[in-house]
């Protein structure tokens, strides 16, 4: 195990290595200079040039330049970016990424448990009439064009009903006297949402081995009112209670993105655990169990969907990447400042350094997310485990 | 009189596999949705050759028509709601107009008058069905060219992408060893790719027309994740006993490869073509949505439309210029993903009902 977790994680490397080269070439191939947007930008002081001029290497030849890039990437050194000029990349991208990572982080999260529950039940229920119509509204919002989609409920929800704000990331109004900036709300609001989720996960694990059905909901449903209480506690008493104006402001501002973006992301698990669920109620297993006289609750619960998770699992890790493919459409149509919309703007805009910086983080996270789906697999399935231990 | 064993064989399980592929509801849905898209598709160039649609009132880009409609004068209230108008939005209706625009441009008029323009975005009506757009183009012939971009784009980006895949899939399993090593961490790199990003910088710098970007999103969907899963499939059919008995009678390794493993993979491929189609359909749409495809007419770049010029939050009022597009692209992009499903119906037997 710990061998081939060692020989992929050199493969990764490698292929990171790879990927800057390639990403290099690629803004290299634009056509005339890529960095001429510089000469014709009022706001950049020739100290600005310079330094673009040095962090890049420009009058060098090609190699020398892929090489100084790929040092500088590991010094996160970007030169400046062009249309938000003192500010560096680098900068920029650690204001933007927790926003993206926070708001996708949750949706992932919920729409993987609906999605779970919902594909298990379809499965469960193969050829009845409710299949049919779940199916149809699975199959809808998995390929609805998401643009669209999006843009019809912030109509409705954010105009027509007038209960969310249409955008945006805060009501600037609300903040003008604020003692703190948005972003050490934002992060106590990362680190409320982190500890309260752990606590959340904690409680699922210690009453996963509770046998009886009705005991386990019981303690389940005292574990998340206890958490509740918690989190009140928290928010009323010290300099929580001061933040908590702010920070329900941003949080406000996050219900609408979430809800969608969940109602589309949770089809592709439904579907994918209906597919996994179906092959597994067909197996020898679960006609011993039904023979055993097993409740019907119990077997899909315990003995298939256990089974089924695998799959689903690792895709919920792969999820990582499409988090932030998906991120661009999203923050673009609800104006979330996050990724998404930070590397929309640097291209549109021609902000090479911008747009380079964050093109090779992206692919970085992309990167950690498939070493991890891929050495959490071998994990998880015993049949690479075994394989790779021999 | 081999060939014609070879014929009937091939006719039996296409027959076989329709029989199977009938049971499944869900396929035949997304059949009939497709059927009629690409009915879409070949109605328009046939109704501009028969002249049936006149190119000058009904083009999807160039064409003009200013219906004449007769709309009642009112006058629009300064405080809301009335009785008749719940919010400023809802003055004027679609079939009437404000008299304080008409004086604006010193057309003297009653309220309670009929009054004749030119409407745009007209409504439907029998001789537009899905009503003109702002400019006064015909929304039923866009989606049509809709339609036909969204073929070509689908069909050429999975045939590109699947051929790829096959060979390159059922090469690494074959032939194994380095070149196995090699496709696998190609793939790696391609998959982690983050897709819109990685289009938005090709769009940065060439103009993106449709064919190049089938050919991008074909080459992208090819070299990446349907790889391993194709190569996965050939593994197992590598190790069956006619590949064995295959090489033991002499066979070279190319003719093993096409004419033995190949066949056995086709069904898989297939399937992944049919499901690219759905991937291949949303990118197009997303791309000309934000404006960075250079194409004439797109479901997608009719949704722009809409948004930049302002209808989208007008709710239901002009519905015509906002439902028909995104309704098209999904039910397009659905109807070739139920396809899947019920080819998948067919080819895993193990999901099959009985």
């Amino acid at each position: 195990m710990l061998i081939y977790t060692i020989k992929r994680f050199f493969e990764m490397v490698i292929v990171f290595f790879l990927f800057l080269v390639i990403s290099y070439l690629l803004f290299n191939a634009i056509p005339g200079n890529a960095f001429s947007s510089l000469l014709l930008n009022p706001l950049l002081p020739p100290e600005a040039y310079q330094k673009t001029i040095e962090a890049f290497g420009l009058d060098k030849p090609l190699y020398e330049r892929v090489q100084l890039y790929i040092i500088n990437f590991f010094k996160g050194d970007f030169g400046y970016s062009y249309t938000y000029y003192p500010r560096t990349p680098i900068d920029l991208i650690a204001e933007r990424l927790p926003r993206t990572l926070m708001l996708f982080s949750i949706v992932n999260v919920i729409a993987f448990y609906t999605g779970f529950l919902v594909g298990k039940i379809l499965a469960w229920r193969r050829g009845s009439k409710s299949e049919t119509w779940i199916t149809i509204g699975s199959v809808f919002s998995y390929t609805v064009f998401y643009p669209w989609f999006a843009l019809m409920m912030l109509w409705f929800f954010g105009y027509k009903m007038d209960w969310f704000p249409l955008g945006k990331f805060l009501v600037p109004e609300k903040w003008y006297d604020s003692p703190y900036t948005s972003d050490e709300i934002f992060y106590t609001l990362i680190i409320f949402v982190t500890v309260s989720s752990f606590l959340l996960f904690l409680i699922f694990i210690f009453t996963r081995n509770i046998e009886s059905l009705q005991n386990r909901r019981n303690v389940r449903f005292l574990g998340l009112i206890s958490l509740f209480a918690l989190a009140a506690t928290y928010w009323t008493n010290g300099e929580a209670a001061l933040k908590r104006f702010y920070a329900a402001d941003i949080a406000y501002h996050m219900i609408l993105p979430t809800f969608t973006v969940t109602l589309v992301a949770f089809a592709g698990t439904a579907l994918l655990t209906r597919t996994t669920m179906m092959e597994v109620l067909k197996d020898d297993y679960i006609l011993t169990a039904r023979a055993k006289g097993l409740s019907q609750k119990r077997i899909r619960d315990r003995h298939a969907a256990r089974t089924a998770l695998l799959p689903v699992v690792t895709s919920f890790i792969f999820t990582i990447i499409t988090i932030i493919d998906g991120s661009v459409l999203t923050e673009s149509i609800f104006s979330w400042p996050g990724m998404g919309q930070l590397i929309l703007e640097a291209v549109v805009q021609e902000d090479i350094p911008l747009a380079m910086a964050s093109f090779s983080f992206i692919g970085i996270l992309a990167l950690i997310a498939h070493f991890i789906a891929d050495v959490s697999y071998a994990f998880l399935d015993p049949r690479i485990r075994i394989k790779s231990e021999n | 009189m081999d060939n014609q064993n070879v014929e009937r064989d091939i006719k039996a399980t296409l027959k076989k596999n329709w029989k199977l592929f009938k049971q499944s509801r869900l396929g035949i849905t997304g059949l009939t949705i497709v059927i009629f898209f690409g009915f879409l598709a070949i109605l328009q160039p046939i109704l501009f050759l028969t002249n049936i649609w006149d190119e000058a009132t009904y083009h999807p880009v160039v064409g003009y028509d200013a219906e004449q409609v007769a709309r009642t004068v009112v006058e629009c209230p300064d405080q809301y709601p009335t009785r008749e108008y719940q919010t400023k939005e809802d003055c004027p209706k679609v079939d009437e107009v404000n008299i304080r625009y008409l004086k604006a441009f010193n057309i003297q008029v009653e309220v309670g008058d009929i009054y004749e323009s030119n409407v745009q975005p007209a409504p439907p009506s029998s001789r537009h069905l899905l009503g003109t757009d702002s400019l006064g183009r015909d929304i039923f012939s866009q989606i049509m060219e809709g339609s036909q971009v969204a073929f070509l784009l689908g069909l050429i980006s999975a045939i590109i992408g699947v051929g790829i895949s096959t060979l390159l899939g059922t090469a690494a399993a074959f032939y194994g060893g380095k070149l196995d090593t090699y496709l696998m961490r190609q793939s790696d790199l391609v998959l982690m790719l983050p897709t819109l990003p990685f289009l938005f910088i090709i769009s940065a710098f060439a103009e993106l027309k449709v064919w190049h970007l089938a050919i991008v999103l074909g080459t992208l969907g090819g070299l990446g994740g349907s790889v391993i899963t194709i190569k996965s499939q050939a593994l197992q059919v590598k190790v069956k006993p006619f590949v064995d008995s295959a090489r033991i009678t002499g066979g070279s390794k190319r003719r093993i490869m096409f004419s033995h493993i190949l066949p056995n993979v086709a069904p898989l491929a297939l399937l992944y073509m049919v499901f690219s189609v759905t991937g291949a359909i949303a990118s197009e749409s997303v791309l000309s949505f934000l404006g960075l495809l250079n194409i004439d007419m797109s479901w997608g770049i009719m949704i722009y439309l809409s948004q930049t010029e302002g209808f989208i939050f007008t709710g239901l009022k002009y519905w015509w210029l906002i439902v028909p597009a995104g309704l098209a692209v999904t039910l397009l992009a659905g109807g070739f993903y139920l396809v899947g499903r019920g080819l998948d119906d067919v080819f895993n037997p193990r999901l099959r009902r009985r």
